[in-house]
């Protein structure tokens, strides 16, 4: 490659474009180039933004995700229009379901051109409306200004999640000179609860005797970690959390009962369903998490504080309705309980009973890799503020149970989207967020490929990101819903023919290694964590291995099952005698 | 059940779009809709949108609330109405 013109770049709109994310505080960007967005390309090169060049604008999407998980700051991701901007799509879909700050910039072909079937003409306006907070098609360089300034308090506001600026070419060229310096929009803070409606929830807890907190993704979203920690200490009110709420108490707090929900621990599943009252924090009643509704939690009261009013009473009818900000909701309830209310002695005894009564064991029987032994053993073995990104299937659900998790920014797991192939890219983006820190991504042989061609990405940059390829050679988690719900009857699971991914990873030039046996664990595992570049450890696992505990598809969160009940076949230690 | 939802809406690009997509993908069919303009207030959109469904039209409201474009949404239950 040649060094670049010394021309600078004219003060069109791309230029002023790129001048405008370094004044949001953008200082790292994904994306793929082509035919329309080739003016903000051309303003890249004078610009002190780092772009990072994915190799399919899936991956562009899910790594700004991923950045923005990691880090809390808005992720951004460029693609040009027609196939670049669809294929942004997932990424941007997964956003928005989960709350997840981005601008997603597309290129756009020429004002005149729009609505004639131009090539690479796309409505990517129309195809993203339902999947993004807002948008906006840029008609006009002097809209650029206000668009650019809603677009960033927008993603950020609120409830976070994805925009989209669609840009025409000619918008991008057309002379900017006279527009002024781009000033970030201020974010306006939280609503603040109502003091009467906090009033309503204490009064309901003071009378509680079996009181659960049910914390969600809205705590590391409302900045509320700390204030939980705080009240879950003082309150001594027994803890359970979505899949996106893992790490807003540690793992191994003595309050926490883990996760709840169709795998979650059997303590979590059987507080809520013995609970008087439900303090639900940043929380929204997912089915994943409720399993049959009209069974959950049966006889509580249920308090639901959550930053976005429109969760509330959605599918449960709140007894006390809280919106507002989670953080200052928390404060004053910590404040009115400084301390264990003892009348809920019973019952934090009852629940710590279960806690430990119930804990996962590991002494599975065999010598083939138990799957979620190596994640507890990866979990202890990395450093303490390692962020572990994970795919989609058996393994994600064994990376909620056994991986230990000190704050959910540190937990990237696609939890309303289910994305296949998110892994890869998130966990590319958040070691861009995170440079000194260790990023692990947990991968499965069917997720793995779907956005295999990100490894080049990682071995350009040289990012150190340690890849567990957990393989089973089959769709694991749709082969065990055939076996338990299906009748056994297996229909296009079969990933036998997966490529060697040892050789696949050397071809992408990252150092991999396999191990098929348990007692090879403990060496993988430390090899992994010592390289100090990005590395692949290839894990093969019994393909019959299923994710327990399970609560069967709409049925009550009290059915949970340790073991396939039409076989004899016993797969994990906590479904034999102890 | 049907609701008529009165909207005022920004005068903006796909505003309209907004609206209906999110009646229908929240389960409320779209049965009715007049509106326009109104140069009185700042060209805002005035629109009434008669929709059919059976959840409780309050949670409509509040997500059409969170459509940016969307100034304010009001709903008015239309019991024995046909649209």
């Amino acid at each position: 490659m040649t060094a670049p013109s010394p021309r600078s770049t004219p003060a069109n709109g791309a230029r002023w474009l790129t001048q405008a994310l370094e004044a949001e505080g953008v200082r790292t960007l994904f994306g793929y180039p082509g035919g329309t967005i080739m003016p903000f390309y051309d303003a890249l090169v004078d610009s002190q933004l780092k772009h990072v060049l994915v190799r399919h604008e899936q991956g562009a999407a899910l790594a700004a995700n991923g950045f923005a998980r990691a880090s809390g700051q808005v992720g951004v991701c460029v693609a040009t229009s027609g196939p670049g901007a669809s294929n942004l799509v997932t990424g941007i879909a997964d956003a928005m379901l989960d709350s997840v700050p981005m601008v997603c910039i597309t290129g756009q072909v020429a004002t005149p051109l729009l609505g004639t079937d131009a090539f690479q003409e796309l409505d990517v306006f129309g195809l993203t409306l339902p999947i993004v907070k807002h948008s906006w098609l840029v008609r006009s360089v002097d809209d650029l200004p206000r668009v650019v300034g809603e677009a960033f308090r927008v993603a950020r506001e609120g409830r976070p999640g994805p925009v989209l600026i669609d840009l025409p070419k000619d918008v991008q060229v057309a002379d900017a000179s006279h527009l002024p310096a781009h000033r970030p929009a201020a974010v306006p803070p939280p609503a603040e609860p109502a003091q009467a409606a906090l009033a309503e929830a204490i009064a309901v807890l003071a009378t509680a005797e079996k009181p659960v907190i049910y914390a969600g993704g809205g705590i590391a979203l409302g900045e509320a970690v700390d204030e939980l920690r705080a009240f879950v200490d003082a309150s001594g009110i027994p803890t359970v959390m979505t899949l996106r709420g893992l790490g807003a108490l540690p793992a191994a707090h003595r309050h926490s009962l883990g996760m709840l929900g169709m795998h979650g621990t059997r303590a979590a599943n059987m507080a809520v369903q013995e609970c008087d009252v439900l303090l639900v924090l940043g929380a929204r009643f997912d089915d994943r998490a409720t399993g049959k509704l009209v069974e959950f939690a049966p006889f509580a009261r249920v308090v639901h504080i959550d930053a976005d009013a429109y969760e509330i009473s959605k599918l449960r009818t709140a007894d006390v309705a809280v919106p507002g900000d989670v953080a200052r909701a928390i404060r004053a309830l910590h404040a009115a309980f400084p301390s264990p209310p003892p009348q809920q002695a019973p019952w934090r005894a009852r629940c710590a009973q279960h806690r430990e009564r119930f804990a996962a064991r590991y002494d599975a029987p065999g010598s083939q890799v138990y799957a979620p032994a190596l994640l507890k053993r990866l979990s202890e073995l990395a450093p303490a503020d390692t962020v572990i990104a994970c795919d989609v299937g058996q393994h994600q659900m064994w990376v909620a149970q056994h991986c230990r998790f000190n704050h959910p920014r540190n937990h990237l797991t696609s939890g309303a989207l289910g994305t296949m192939g998110f892994g890869l890219p998130a966990a590319m983006g958040a070691q861009f967020a995170c440079p000194d820190r260790t990023v692990v991504l947990v991968s499965g042989d069917g997720s793995f490929m779907m956005n295999v061609q990100e490894l080049t990405t990682i071995a350009r940059c040289r990012l150190p990101v340690k890849i567990v390829l957990l393989d089973n050679s089959s769709l694991g988690m749709v082969r065990q819903w055939q076996e338990l719900f299906f009748a056994e009857r297996y229909s296009e699971i079969d990933l036998s023919d997966n490529p060697d991914f040892v050789a696949l990873a050397k071809v992408f030039g990252i150092a991999a290694t396999r191990i098929d046996a348990r007692d090879d664990v403990e060496g993988g595992l430390a090899a992994l964590l010592a390289e100090p570049g990005p590395a692949l450890l290839h894990v093969a696992i019994d393909a019959r291995a299923n994710v327990w505990p399970l609560v069967p598809p709409n049925t009550a969160n009290s059915t949970m099952l340790e073991s396939n009940p039409a076989t004899s076949r016993q797969e994990t230690p906590n479904a034999l005698p102890a | 059940m049907h609701y008529r939802l009165d909207l005022v809406l920004h005068p903006a690009e796909g505003a309209l779009l907004r609206v209906i997509g999110m009646a229908e993908r929240r389960g409320f069919a779209p049965r009715a809709i007049t509106g326009a303009p109104v140069a009185a207030d700042g060209g805002r959109w005035h629109l009434q949108l008669v929709v059919d469904g059976q959840r409780p039209p309050e949670t409509l409201c509040r997500q059409m609330e969170k459509i940016y474009d969307c100034v304010s949404v009001q709903v008015t239950a239309l019991d024995g109405v046909q649209a």
